[in-house]
């Protein structure tokens, strides 16, 4: 199914896509631009090239409930929390949704799987959104990735010359066009190529550098990596395949919540176990295991590099030590120097 | 430029490599080139390869005195580059007895002001090829030409309202100073919110606030915030609360910034780090301008040996509340 | 200290936190109350050693778990304890009052007072004072915990 909107049009659509759940949209937030839920008067930027933050907020919220308590004398209530409603999330870019479709190796495809990911992802319509034009700290194509094209969208949209160009690919595509209703005309005759899209080549050469990482858990090159690190969580928190959270308590006379949010590997009480003992004492420790996670133990269980290029921890890092760097200074560098 | 610029990366690297080469120093702290042109990051320099690939450019924007901590663990004596900025940030660790002077040796570099990336984009109106620098003034190249412009336009947020881009302490100055900088609008963000309401200020740091990830960007970046343990971490009482609602985001900025009451050295790498870009270093300059108001001028980290103001007071000191 | 105190079915009551330093404004507490005086009980009274010990942290805290107004009272200046701790919590205090104001309270809902043991009557009149005020403000909902409110009646 194929339709398309003109693109001052939007409005209207996403006003009639939000009255029946939340609607995500790359949503220009003062200097930034953040997946948050469309409002009525809030400026979607379908320009941006990325969020700040990664996509995956939709899917892996920052914060989410769990479940609910109330006790009673010697009574435990257990309130069920429920994630009933429809969520869209409109304007992914595909380096995202290949990152979503890495949480799903890690919460879906494992028993057990994480019921509350599973609730949220099945209810969730993907509208991707071709790239235009990247940014230079894009490097998708390093992993095979292509801007024009996110394989796993429910609808595909591209824009082009003030229209927006929608291509409903599964049911739940579908049924998204067929309540957008006559918002939408029909789009058959349009095509629906993006032009190809170039990211930067940072000269990278991952072949076999997962295997050949296998062995260097002690190697020294861990000794220089870590140095400018700061120790803060920017690079997890903007990243869209890292999916680590803590779970924590809320509560006060007898009845409270409890639920999960973000957390990072690179902060000293992620591994802070009972007793004082922290297996992960320093940033070197920290840096290796994001690294390593990334792009040794992640491909051993599920055979790729958990890395789509999105190029955010290029951006956010505030003293640039990102994952092209790791994987430079790890060896997975072509040859040739430029 | 770039002649002058290979000219000046030779004389910083000249002064350093006696220093590390003859063993006055067994570690040097500088900055090396990025992925692209207009990144400059960390250099942790022991040898003379390592020397070979030092920068001094209009990129340099990260604070080095904050290494200090970790490094002085493993070194005797350590070397650091140091701009205006970054020596505010030695004199306040060693204020608060952090480092010690005789262990390391700062090599003084008067700042002009780093330059901001994304404005050299709004400016080119695209991405910028490379960039040339002459008097004060910045030629963009882009792919369709070139764009002119007023290097004062295009500095990082940080560096516009830099006061004292000369370092206040250094064992070896390298260029010749600058010379106080005179500021007018260091302060003005913080009146005009000082003019609204409350209802319209709550309303506007509530907003900004929200965006806040908990990454503690700026608390890593920060040298005042040099606490073993910092109160977020504090496990009995937990003061700090990991859910992103809007009361803990509260907490964690009022206090962030109220620790460094008279001694945040307003070199705003915390909002330089933040991802999300809140204005961080507003809430710090109210604190600044109140101190000064009240209890008289005090530049943090300019001499080591004037009292910050919440470490002493005077009997007839004014309050902001009702004294009857 | 709950929040479910000072917002009922039959309307609402602020509640007050009070830190009185131990040597001087918490005997003015008891001299008032040794007096006969009355204030109003909505303040909640938590003794701390000395001014000087308020950390700021105890104030943002106190408006999370449910506080409309938050008052700190120490000895006069000069009458310290331990010779200059309120000295000190005058600087820290000031800023810190300046620092709330500027993230969106009312001045009124954060105040210092210097309230010594030998003034029964003004610790009446100050705790009287800050009550009024907030009753005119109206509750406090800013940094206020939502989840504090109850954790499982929006359920």
């Amino acid at each position: 199914m194929k339709k398309v909107i003109a693109r001052e049009k939007l409005p209207e659509l996403w006003k009639s896509l939000a009255a029946k759940g939340p609607l995500f949209l790359p949503i220009q937030e003062g200097p930034v631009v953040l997946f948050q839920p469309w409002s009525e008067g809030a400026e979607a930027n379908l320009d941006a090239v990325n969020t700040a933050v990664s996509a995956k907020d939709v899917f892996l919220p920052r914060e989410e409930t769990y479940l609910q308590y109330r006790c009673s004398g010697n009574q435990l209530e257990l309130i069920p929390v429920e994630n009933a409603e429809p969520v869209i999330a409109f304007g992914v870019h595909p380096c995202d949704l290949k990152a979503v479709e890495m949480l799903d190796k890690v919460y879906l495809d494992q028993e057990p799987s994480d019921e509350l990911y599973r609730q949220r992802r099945e209810k969730t319509t993907v509208v991707g959104l071709s790239c235009r034009e990247p940014d230079p700290f894009c490097f998708c194509n390093e992993f095979g990735i292509n801007p024009a094209d996110a394989p796993g969208a429910d609808v595909m949209a591209h824009l082009k010359n003030g229209l927006v160009l929608l291509e409903a690919r599964t049911d739940k595509g579908k049924a998204l066009l067929d309540q957008a209703g006559d918002l939408l005309q029909d789009g058959s005759d349009e095509k629906f190529e993006a032009a190809e899209v170039k990211t930067a080549d940072f000269g990278l050469n991952l072949e076999g550098l997962p295997e050949n990482l296998k062995e260097r858990f002690e190697d020294p090159v861990w000794d220089e990596l870590y140095k400018s690190c700061l120790g803060c969580g920017v690079c997890t928190y903007v990243c869209p395949t890292c999916y680590c959270f803590d779970v924590e308590d809320f509560g006060h006379e007898g009845e409270g919540q409890r639920f999960r949010c973000w957390d990072s590997c690179m902060y000293g009480h992620f591994t802070d176990m009972a007793g004082g003992h922290n297996p992960r004492a320093g940033r070197k420790e920290r840096v290796r295991q994001r690294f390593m996670h990334k792009l040794q133990y992640y491909p051993e269980t599920f055979n790729e590099i958990a890395c789509v290029g999105c190029g955010r921890c290029l951006r956010s890092c505030p003293v640039n030590l990102d994952i092209v760097q790791a994987i430079k200074a790890l060896g997975g560098e072509t040859v040739e120097q430029r | 430029m770039a002649e002058r610029n290979v000219e000046s990366v030779n004389k910083v690297r000249e002064a350093v490599s006696q220093d590390l080469l003859g063993g006055r120093i067994d570690l040097l702290l500088g900055w090396e080139k990025g992925h692209y042109w207009w990144q400059s990051r960390p250099l942790f320099a022991r040898s003379e390869a390592d020397l070979e690939k030092l920068a001094w450019d209009s990129f340099c924007a990260v604070n080095l005195s904050r290494y200090l901590l970790e490094e002085l663990k493993d070194h005797d004596k350590v070397g650091v580059l140091v701009k205006g900025c970054d020596a505010r940030a030695f004199n306040r660790l060693l204020q608060d007895n952090m480092v010690r002077r005789e262990q390391v040796i700062l090599y003084g570099l008067p700042c002009p002001g780093m330059l901001d990336y994304n404005r050299l984009v709004e400016k080119a109106g695209g991405a910028p090829l490379e960039i040339t620098e002459e008097n004060g003034r910045v030629i963009i190249k882009v792919g369709s030409g070139e764009q002119e412009a007023q290097r004062d336009d295009l500095l990082l947020d940080k560096c516009k309202d830099c006061r004292y881009p000369d370092p206040a302490v250094y064992d070896q100055l390298l260029f010749s100073p600058q010379g106080e900088k005179e500021v007018t609008e260091r302060f003005k963000t913080v009146e005009e919110l000082e003019e609204m309401s409350a209802e319209e200020r709550f309303g506007y740091w509530e907003k900004e606030l929200s965006r806040c990830l908990r990454c503690y960007a700026c608390r890593q970046a920060c040298p005042f915030c040099s606490c073993r343990e910092c109160f977020v971490e504090q496990e009995n009482p937990r003061w700090q609360g990991r859910a992103y609602q809007p009361s803990e985001n509260f907490m964690f900025h009022l206090v962030r910034a109220y620790h460094g009451t008279g001694r945040c050295i307003d070199c705003g790498e915390c909002e330089r780090s933040c991802p999300v870009d809140i204005p961080l270093q507003e809430l710090n300059r109210k604190l600044i301008k109140d101190i000064n108001e009240l209890y008289g001028d005090y530049e943090a980290g300019l001499d080591p040996e004037q009292e910050p103001p919440l470490l002493t007071y005077r009997p007839d000191d004014p309050a902001a509340f009702s004294e009857k | 200290m709950s929040a479910a105190l000072n917002e009922t079915a039959g309307g609402w009551e602020p509640l007050i936190v009070s830190f009185c330093c131990n040597w001087c404004s918490y005997a003015g507490g008891d001299l008032a109350g040794t007096s006969r005086m009355s204030y109003p009980v909505n303040v909640k009274v938590i003794r701390v050693p000395c001014s000087g010990r308020m950390n700021p942290m105890f104030v943002l805290r106190a408006f999370q778990r449910g506080a409309d107004g938050v008052l700190v009272a120490g000895c006069h200046p000069g009458d310290c304890h331990y010779t200059s701790g309120n000295y000190q919590s005058r600087r820290r205090l000031s800023a810190f009052k300046r620092l709330v104001e500027f993230a969106g309270f009312e001045p009124e809902r954060f105040e210092v007072r210097w309230i010594s043991s030998s003034e029964g009557d003004k610790f009446a009149e100050e705790m009287t004072s800050i009550t009024e005020k907030i009753k005119a403000l109206g509750p406090n909902r800013k940094m206020r915990d939502a989840r504090w409110q109850s954790v499982t009646s929006k359920v």
